[in-house]
């Protein structure tokens, strides 16, 4: 592991997940946004683009705002690393759930907590556009790349596709031209 | 009270389905929640839903709520972890082999000329909710002011995000 150097302690794993799925409100990308943020940014625990390899990962195989955080967990420390950084991270909004069902349950309301999310909602939009400002930055260069990241941003917002279709099928297309290239670069 | 190995199992297969994509969990919990198994009715489950999103978690925290509803808290906590457990598992493997797939020149390719595709996405998640939630001067405002902080300062987000919420408590 290429981060052996600084070992990261699984109290201060499970700490910062329990830290970001207290204030992720938003969920899904903002959770994404708020770990790059912390993780690669910050503590600098993972590089930009293993990150987003797991980003990559993470969104085909479901939840992928809880698969960053096992993900990176598991760059970390390993399976433990993995298993601390998921359980960090769901336990707030598991607590918050609990309560809020108990309190629907007995009184047959939702809280008024609406109000507050209406507030939230213009800050996560803008932390999910700032990393994509900035990954983008990094990670867009060439024709081919531009387009690609068009193609699945307008795949996304115009018709209405799938993550896990649209990467999937950009995994195939950059799968074909790297053999492409290896056949004509002999 | 429905038993709560009835639940785990129920659960389980639900996280294993849930593996390809959030949203195909809605109509899918609801087949499951209100007419198979009858835990919930039409109403309590649309509830649910709602209160499922107001919090960080996936959308998968509704399994917390039908759990909660079908077994207290015990219930919510055997289906909160059996609903997660597939794809934790998932994760865990995937992340095992990350490193040694890495090395594989064409793997390695591949999965660099997917990161466009990738903040693509990002930035698309970015659109989308914009486009669903924006509308106001206020929020357009908090919006701005958002954006220069997140860009220009090294503040934290979550006093960021705390801090709109208030302010957007008080305000609505």
């Amino acid at each position: 592991m290429q981060t052996s150097t600084q070992r990261v302690g699984l109290t201060e794993i499970f700490l910062t997940f329990a830290k970001i799925g207290i204030t992720g409100f938003g969920g899904g990308m903002a959770i994404v946004a708020l770990v790059e943020r912390i993780c690669v940014r910050e503590k600098q625990w993972i590089s930009p683009e293993e990150f987003l390899h797991g980003l990559a990962f993470g969104q085909i195989l479901g939840p992928f705002s809880l698969n960053v955080c096992t993900f990176t967990g598991h760059h970390l420390r390993g399976i433990r690393g993995g298993l601390t950084a998921a359980v960090g991270f769901i336990a707030p909004s598991f607590l918050l759930v609990s309560l809020l069902s108990w309190l629907y349950f007995t009184y047959h309301k939702l809280p008024q907590l609406q109000a507050a999310l209406k507030g939230t909602n213009p800050v996560v939009i803008c932390l999910i556009m700032v990393v994509a400002i900035d990954m983008g930055r990094k990670q867009i260069k060439g024709a081919n790349s531009i387009l690609l990241a068009l193609l699945a941003f307008a795949a996304t917002v115009i018709y209405k596709l799938n993550a896990a279709w649209v990467l999937l099928g950009a995994a195939a297309w950059s799968l074909a031209v790297a053999i492409y290239r290896r056949r004509h670069c002999r | 009270m429905t038993s709560l190995l009835t639940l785990a199992w129920v659960y389980l297969r639900i996280g294993l389905m849930f593996v390809g994509g959030g949203y195909v969990l809605i109509p899918l919990l609801n087949h499951i929640m209100v007419e198979q198994h009858g835990w919930l009715t039409q109403r309590q489950f649309l509830d649910g839903l709602a209160l499922s999103q107001l919090t960080p978690g996936p959308l998968a925290m509704l399994a917390t709520f039908t759990g909660f509803r079908s077994g207290g808290f015990l219930g919510g906590l055997v289906a909160t972890v059996c609903i997660f457990l597939p794809c934790v598992v998932l994760m865990l493997i995937i992340g095992r082999n990350y490193h040694r797939l890495k090395n594989i020149d064409l793997i390695k390719s591949t999965l660099d000329g997917l990161l466009p595709a990738v903040v693509g996405l990002v930035a698309a998640a970015a659109w989308n909710l914009g486009a669903s939630s924006l509308s106001g001067l206020q929020e357009f405002m908090t919006l701005a002011i958002g954006f220069a902080l997140f860009k220009w300062t090294k503040i934290s987000p979550m006093i960021v995000i705390l801090g709109a919420g208030v302010v957007g408590m008080l305000l609505n």
